[in-house]
């Protein structure tokens, strides 16, 4: 009886060890960038106050910057509001046949709380949350209109979004000015640079060429801005290429954001779920 | 309990700094500095085993819960809570461990003590990147990131280290 407490007492801390370990490890197993996303918005509500305090001090650094990009979106703006006004009144008649309804997407802004750039799954942390009709699934692009991310998670005043330079984050993208699009997603090298793969063979990419997305993303409107090809290669079965592109959106000094919801989304979603749908596209 | 209210202090001072500060550095892709695991690193030579790893469970999961990371943090700060005392008896000799102290230059001596924080730091930062990557397929890439956030840490430890001896007067 001795010898098993002596026993017991010598091998007790590594049993605890491995028991904490296991369970450590099982949760982390279980894990996706979901269950992250929601960690991060919990813990928001507890030191998201701090990090505003923090991002409020840093944004002063970037004010200079911000405000070059906002006036040239804004100068952008200016000229294309010059050439509607005057498509405006050449088409007044004809607007006035037919009842305009609102425009398919939402914007609006919000301010950048806390955000990393040199982990492999980056998430961004916004100031903005349910209360402000922020929800998931919202795009996220930055003050010059180009991608950023989207959101995940919001609680009542915060929102999480996965940043573009997440493993795990996925969007279609295309080469301007031709109809050869592929996926987008970031293999955790280079903080400014992201893939766009399986792009096909015939594309011929080349260098400085625009890649914006496509119109079929859920989360973002055709044609943002994502970046410019930086190289371009084949693969091995020479079937199709791996473009490295360079994101336009400069994330490690990001502080302010637009997001960009698409009112149809829940709509368009539910008819694709709907009964009617599923029994066209069951195997038979 | 003696010297509970400085380590208190280390905790709350290293979580702080490591959440908004070094997670937010930004510099580049490969320096990820994780100084939190100071407070580990610098608990008295003579503490238990069980006490090193409850407190590497609490900072593990105090920091999971600020980085949003699920259980990373918990996973490498229990290693090396639970590897410690073996660190220690190897660099240090257990006969002198037994006598406690702070580790610090001065008490282990300045090679033993930098090599105690190197070997530390490498075998947390390798648990916590290997984790997070997840893959072999970028093993370099991953081994890059694991040596040169090593060395940046280990040297904000030392740094950590100097300023939170200098606070005790040697009379501890």
């Amino acid at each position: 009886m001795h010898k098993l407490f002596e026993f017991i007492r010598s091998v007790y801390v590594a049993v605890l060890f491995i028991v904490l370990e296991i369970a450590a490890v099982s949760y982390y197993a279980r894990s996706t960038y979901y269950t992250q996303a929601r960690l991060l918005t919990r813990s928001n509500q507890a030191i998201g106050g701090v990090h505003s305090l923090f991002a409020g001090v840093r944004r002063y650094f970037s004010l200079g910057h911000e405000n070059r990009l906002l006036a040239e979106h804004c100068a952008r703006l200016e000229e294309q509001l010059a050439q509607y006004q005057e498509a405006a009144t050449s088409e007044r008649l004809e607007s006035y046949l037919q009842e305009i309804g609102e425009s398919k997407y939402r914007f609006a802004t919000a301010c950048v709380v806390a955000n990393t750039v040199n982990r492999a799954q980056n998430l961004i942390t916004l100031n903005r949350g349910r209360n402000d009709n922020v929800i998931p699934e919202m795009g996220v692009l930055s003050p010059d209109g180009a991608m950023v991310g989207y959101v995940v998670d919001c609680s009542d005043r915060y929102a999480v979004a996965m940043s573009v330079l997440n493993t795990s984050f996925r969007a279609s993208g295309r080469l301007a000015g031709s109809e050869y699009y592929g996926s987008i997603y970031w293999d955790g090298r280079d903080q400014s640079v992201v893939i766009l793969g399986d792009v096909s063979k015939y594309a011929d990419p080349q260098p400085g060429e625009e890649v914006v997305t496509t119109g079929f993303s859920q989360y973002f409107p055709a044609d943002v801005l994502i970046g410019w090809v930086e190289s371009a290669e084949l693969n091995e079965t020479r079937t199709a290429y791996t473009v490295r592109v360079r994101l336009a959106a400069e994330l490690s000094r990001l502080s302010e954001v637009i997001l960009v919801a698409n009112r149809d989304l829940y709509e368009i979603r539910d008819l694709q779920q709907s009964d009617q749908i599923e029994q066209h596209t069951r195997l038979e | 309990m003696y010297r509970t209210l400085p380590y208190t202090g280390l905790f709350a001072v290293t979580v702080l700094l490591q959440v908004f500060l070094f997670d937010n550095l930004s510099v580049s892709i490969y320096l990820n500095p994780l100084v939190y695991i100071a407070f580990l690193a610098l608990l008295p030579l003579d503490t238990k085993p069980v006490a090193l790893l409850g407190a590497g469970l609490l900072l593990g999961v105090v920091m999971d819960y600020a980085m949003g990371a699920a259980g990373i943090n918990t996973i490498a700060t229990l290693l090396i809570a639970f590897l410690r005392p073996a660190l220690v008896n190897l660099l240090f000799g257990q006969e002198n461990a037994k006598e406690g102290g702070i580790p610090s230059a001065n008490r282990m001596g300045q090679r033993t003590f930098i090599r105690y924080l190197l070997l530390l730091t490498l075998i947390h930062h390798t648990a916590f990147f290997l984790l997070e990557a997840l893959s072999w397929s970028r093993l370099p890439l991953t081994v890059l990131r694991i040596a040169a956030s090593t060395l940046l840490t280990a040297a904000f430890l030392w740094l950590i280290a100097r300023i939170f001896n200098s606070k005790l007067p040697s009379r501890l």
